[in-house]
């Protein structure tokens, strides 16, 4: 049983070695890729250093199409399970390794890494945030709570992380992520997607840390633009044809 | 409605100088001769001219024949003729502007993919490098 965990960067020179670092650490029997996506620093060359694959794209396309590539990659290389998390830090890699635990032993296609469910027990504290503990922006949690709700209205299934960045799924998901997938609105119509297509999705809660550096890329114009965008997305999504079966 | 009624203009509805009608005829040629020049140099591929052909040569069918036009409106019900003519010209640049929409996505998709498939062959080479026991490939393309 082969295990890709891919990682899509985009300019995250700074942070994505020790990603990587810590993927190989906690995710010993995994082969990492790291997505670069149209990187202009020194992303990729980092990455190689640290001992990832690296599949460059020739210039920024977006998260969706940096995602897509990691799955096509899966998908060609014969990978059995794979998974993917946030170049930036944020998604701890043992949190990963639970989400491959739940495709590895069939509970379901595509694995969510949730923020919002119920918080893990856990001894740590400081910086790490999760469950009641998170506290994010007011226009982020608008954001969330609109999403969540049409959502979950449009698959007749719960989800409260519509946004999460760490997944885990098996070969059908990459069957069906890497010929659909939306390029820019990647999250929420995979599972919308996923779920139409009669895939098994699951949410399980896990820690995330605080961004260490930068800041969220949304202002209350953006976050108005980007919950409308969403909307109509999922409005069609729900117009688009079942595929019957899956093209080999 | 006989064609020589057509070139005299005599509808009523339909009110053109010989003047303004030259000049539309004038625009209608130099339009097209335009276009004749964009795809002699390579700037306009032959399969995108057609439609624009087709707008030039309409152009100059209502010059040549303005009865044309008040025929035209008759046939839509519309008692003003310059109310059908702007309604078919929105109409039509609005069907333009959806095509290059369509051919834009397509195109966007297509750019892509091939932008994948040139990362995934770098990586398959690179992780082809690194089995083989060579040194990892850290030149970007």
């Amino acid at each position: 049983m082969r295990t890709l965990v891919f990682i899509p960067a985009w300019n995250e020179a700074d942070s994505v070695a020790a990603v990587i670092a810590d993927v190989r650490e906690r995710l010993p029997g995994a082969d990492v890729l790291v997505v670069d996506d149209g990187s202009t620093d020194e992303t990729a060359v980092r990455a190689a250093e640290a001992g990832a694959t690296v599949a460059s794209l020739p210039f920024n396309q977006g998260l969706g199409a940096a995602l897509q590539t990691g799955y096509l990659y899966a998908l060609r290389e014969g990978y059995d399970f794979c998974a993917h998390l946030d170049a930036d830090g944020q998604h701890p890699p043992a949190e990963v390794a639970r989400l491959l635990e739940e495709v590895r032993a069939d509970r379901a296609d595509l694995v969510i890494g949730s923020r919002y469910r119920a918080p893990v027990a856990d001894g740590e504290s400081g910086d790490e945030v999760g469950g009641d503990d998170y506290k994010p922006t007011i226009s982020r949690r608008i954001g969330t709570s609109v999403f969540r709700f049409f959502l979950t209205l449009a698959t007749r299934q719960r989800f409260t992380d519509t946004t999460s960045g760490m997944r885990a799924a098996n070969r059908r998901v990459m069957e069906l992520f890497s010929e659909n997938y939306s390029p820019d609105f990647a999250e929420i119509e995979s599972l919308q997607l996923a779920v139409r297509q009669g895939l098994r999705v699951e949410e399980v809660p896990v820690r995330m840390l605080e961004r260490v550096g930068g800041s969220s890329f949304l202002t209350p114009v953006r976050s108005a633009f980007f919950i409308f965008k969403g909307m109509i997305v999922l409005l069609v999504g729900q117009f688009r044809p079942r595929k019957v079966g899956t093209e080999r | 409605m006989s064609a020589a009624l057509l070139i005299a203009a005599q509808d009523p509805k339909v009110h053109l100088t010989s003047q303004t009608r030259i000049l539309a005829a004038v625009i209608a040629l130099a339009f097209m001769l335009m276009i004749l020049e964009l795809i002699r140099r390579d700037r306009l591929q032959e399969r995108f001219s057609v439609v624009w052909f087709v707008a030039g040569l309409g152009m100059l069918a209502g010059a040549i024949f303005p009865g044309l036009l008040g025929f035209v409106a008759d046939a839509m019900g519309v008692r003003d003729t310059n109310v059908a003519l702007f309604s078919i010209i929105l109409l039509l640049l609005l069907g333009l502007a959806l095509n290059f929409s369509v051919i834009m996505s397509r195109q966007a998709a297509q750019i892509t993919r091939l932008a994948q498939e040139q990362a995934l062959e770098q990586a398959r080479e690179q992780a082809k490098s690194v089995e083989n026991g060579g040194k990892p490939e850290r030149e970007r393309l």
